[in-house]
């Protein structure tokens, strides 16, 4: 267990029956945040502002008197064993009369009854699992996708299903060519065909024909173009060879075509719809309501609804949602999210905190100084914005040569059309006809993206999601990778790293009196010592913020900072020289120890730098924090490039001096000082635990703790890229061999149709051999 | 031979009817999260709470 929430967790799936998540998950979730034990019974509170009848209509509706339903954004969800978890453990609880949670969206709706049950339980239960919820706000482009992928699979589905009937009639047909079939029955079955075709040209193909024009209207030659030439030649010849019952028809070729192309175009929809409802959000990392003074009452408020000069109760452990200054008492905020630091810093009245930044001992009150917009915060996501619009756009360049290959093929059908006019004007169509299907880029156009999405989804269940799929193209082609330090190659919290004992005393009796002391603290310095068995029990002690303990007994312990036990031991020696950050403890009068933290590298930090170091790759780390840290890390990890006490400024414009210089960089980070640098990165991972902000920008998300997955993303983007290579190879090199013999009139257009989609068929299984 | 008159006409009815409810499913979002419903078969639906609600004998 890594943390209390944890530990909860666990009783709760396990208390509740459903030990079968463990079974069923295919991948850890997020860890949740460290939070203070003592700030979890205030979670309710924070709630409370969803009974409000007027914001819980905006996402609920009544069914009737006594049953509610309504929508929530989970956060947080990454397998469909969390949808399992979540919706057997809302069903337990009273009053839930039906949930279900939509995966591929992040959704839940459940409906309820209001004399049972509050909405703001529900938020807290569903809190406590350890997912974010919010309420769901009805958005058009959500309504846009969610429409666009129910009228592509309807269309892929009617397809499906006449492909099968035009299919059994055109066996017929060629078994009765072959067999002799009276004349009747082989223009029933054409008529029949005839009929299925239009339908399915009309209801599925109608997307292509819609496309082509629009683009065609402003000049833009589009894949569609082609494809819907064809389509709409092959069925009006076949018709009209129907109508006037003369020469053949290829009314299965026409569906087989629609159907391959629909089925390609629905599993790409599919892999972007999933990406683009992921929800990523950054603020649902800042809490939605702050307590604000309000005629000498404290009143919870939407963060929206704070003005600038209001009055905030900011209470410990809770994640700021203002930029604000203090007013009364005094605090410590951990800010390692903006500048790496992960030691907190202590504020006083007069002293500013930030958005995004975590209250980490004391209540305070404090005067707002930005409300949600104006919040440092929100000017880093500004800045990352203009950043990300600076980012090469390569799928740019993929439409510009799609576009020139189409007005090729539609130049050669021309071509090959007057040319067969001259000679035969009877074959001229089906020839030309032939050219157009055997040329249509179909494999072309599915070389990139079914590799990269079977790449996608081979990444997936190895735990890393991939959000742009074009950054596995570039990550291929790197040549930088820069870590971040705190929380990326280090495990983000600090450790007991070394003891000096001073008098006469040992190693084990000194770290049980500081763990016995440090029970009674917040500061991340605890944390530290929590996992020590045995300890020492001390009924009462004193906790001076931002300095130390002192134990009010006989033994008058204290530890904390140099100054602070000077106070009390003025014989205490200086700490030792290394870089540590070091903790005193004293009895009495007398020094007992030093105590040195230090961040440690994650286990796996050295294997994976040198790896990638072996594999030709230029390693650096960049960090916002100024210590010596720094240095000492990557000499342990025998990083040559490090540059540290960087601004979140600093490190962007360094990755774009890099880039100007002609290398490809990757980025690797987790805190809100990194995401602008994720952001204009050629292509960037967040690691688990990464702020919400990092996510959102990052191009790969790694799930699980494990710093393995960056090397192992690389080594699946170079594949992919191999295989894109091969696609690419063999769909041109299909095209070249391919079009002169249907320009000859060689190839009939049924063979032309199926050697299209044996064409497709093969650079899929191509791809598809990256899952293994 | 004759019977195909009928025949394929009865075979583009069921046709219809499929694809009819195919629409009708894919409408009314059974189709809409094609991840979980694969998991949904594994996982023991009959908690303690929807046994009881089975097993409550019928009043009168």
């Amino acid at each position: 267990m890594c943390c209390p929430g944890c530990r909860a967790v666990a009783s709760l799936i396990a208390g509740g029956g459903m030990e079968n998540f463990y079974q069923q998950r295919t991948s850890f979730s997020p860890r949740p945040e460290a939070a203070p034990l003592g700030s979890a019974p205030s979670i309710v509170e924070n709630f409370l502002h969803y009974d409000d009848p007027e914001l819980a209509a905006t996402f609920t509706e009544e069914l009737d008197s006594d049953t509610c339903r309504a929508r929530i954004l989970l956060g947080g969800m990454t397998c469909a064993a969390c949808t399992w978890l979540i919706e057997q453990s809302l069903l337990a609880l009273p009053g839930i009369k039906k949930a279900t949670v939509h995966l591929g969206q992040s959704r839940l709706e459940f409906e309820y009854s209001t004399q049972d049950i509050r909405l703001s339980q529900v938020f807290d239960h569903i809190t406590a699992l350890g997912y974010k919820a919010r309420p769901f706000a009805a958005s058009t482009a959500r309504q846009q996708m969610s429409a666009e992928y129910k009228t592509s699979l309807k269309r892929l589905a009617v397809a499906g299903l006449g492909m099968m009937q035009v299919g059994m009639f055109a066996i017929a047909l060629h078994a009765g060519d072959i067999q002799g079939m009276q004349e009747q029955y082989q223009n029933l079955l054409r008529w029949v065909s005839l009929l299925v075709t239009s339908f399915i040209v009309l209801y599925c193909a109608r997307s292509f024909f819609s496309t082509a024009w629009r683009h065609l209207k402003i000049g833009a030659f589009v894949m569609d173009l082609p494809v819907a030439l064809a389509i709409g030649l092959a069925w009006l010849a076949s018709a009209w060879a129907t109508i006037s019952n003369s020469g053949q028809v290829y009314f299965d070729s026409v569906v087989m075509f629609t159907f391959f192309l629909l089925l390609a175009r629905f599993l790409e929809l599919r892999v972007r719809l999933r990406n683009a409802w992921m929800w990523f959000d950054v603020e649902e990392s800042l809490p939605t309501s702050v307590l604000v003074k309000r005629d000498e009452k404290w009143v919870a408020v939407t963060r929206k609804n704070i003005e600038v000069g209001d009055i905030v109760l900011l209470k410990a452990g809770e994640t700021i949602a203002v930029d604000a200054t203090i007013t009364n008492g005094s605090t410590a905020v951990e800010e390692s999210a903006f500048n790496g630091e992960e030691l907190p810093r202590l504020v006083h009245p007069r002293d500013t905190v930030f958005a995004g930044t975590v209250n980490m001992e004391g209540a305070v009150e404090a005067q707002v100084t930005g409300a949600c917009n104006d919040t440092r915060l929100a000017l880093l996501q500004r800045s990352m914005e203009r950043g990300e619009s600076e980012k090469p756009a390569l799928a740019k360049l993929a439409d510009r040569i799609a576009s020139r290959f189409v007005v090729a093929v539609i130049i050669l059908t021309s071509l090959t059309a007057a040319i067969w006019l001259t000679i035969d004007p009877q074959q001229a169509l089906w020839v030309s006809l032939s050219v157009l299907v055997i040329s249509c880029p179909c494999a072309l156009s599915l070389a990139t993206p079914a590799a990269l999405t079977a790449a996608a989804n081979s990444l997936r269940s190895h735990g890393v999601i991939v959000k742009g799929e074009n950054a596995l193209e570039s990550l291929a082609r790197i040549t930088h990778i820069l870590f971040d330090k705190t929380g990326t190659l280090t495990q983000g919290k600090l450790a007991i790293s070394e003891v000096v004992c001073l008098g006469d005393i040992d190693q084990s009796e000194v770290l049980s009196i500081a763990a016995g002391l440090q029970c009674h603290s917040n500061h991340p310095v605890a944390q530290a010592f929590n996992q020590l068995a045995s300890r020492i029990n001390f009924d009462r002690v004193d906790y001076k913020v931002g300095a130390g303990l002192h134990s009010l007994d006989d033994y008058a312990y204290s530890m904390g900072s140099e100054s602070f036990c000077r106070a009390y031991a003025s014989t205490l020696p200086p700490p030792p020289k290394e870089p540590l950050y070091w903790v005193g403890l004293c009895k009495g009068d007398t020094p007992l120890a030093w105590i040195g933290l230090s961040d440690t590298p994650r286990s796996e930090a050295k294997n994976v730098v040198q790896g990638l170091q072996v594999a030709g790759l230029n390693v650096e780390l960049l960090t916002g924090d100024s210590s010596e840290q720094g240095p000492v890390l990557a000499a342990a990890l025998d990083i040559k490039v490090m540059h540290k006490g960087m601004e979140p400024q600093q490190k962007m414009d360094y990755v774009q001096q890099l880039q100007r210089d002609g290398a490809v960089v990757a980025m690797v980070g987790d805190g809100l000082n990194d995401a602008p640098v994720l952001s204009v990165a050629n292509t960037s991972f967040a690691v688990a635990g990464a702020t919400d902000l990092a996510r959102t920008k990052a191009d790969f998300l790694l799930v699980e703790q494990n710093l393995h997955a960056v090397n192992n993303t690389w080594i699946t983007a170079r594949k992919a890229r191999q295989i894109v290579i091969q696609n690419f190879s063999w769909a041109l090199g299909y095209n070249i061999v391919a079009i002169p013999l249907a320009a000859l009139g060689l190839v009939p257009p049924w063979a032309a149709a199926i050697g299209m989609s044996l064409s497709s068929v093969l650079v899929v299984l191509n791809s598809l051999r990256l899952n293994r | 031979m004759a019977s195909l008159y009928l025949l394929i006409p009865i075979a583009l009815v069921f046709c219809v009817i499929a694809i009819k409810m195919l629409l009708w499913a894919i409408n009314s979002g059974q189709y809409d999260d094609l991840d979980k419903e694969a998991w949904r078969i594994l996982a023991d639906e009959e908690t303690d709470r929807s046994e009881h609600k089975k097993k409550e004998p019928p009043t009168s």
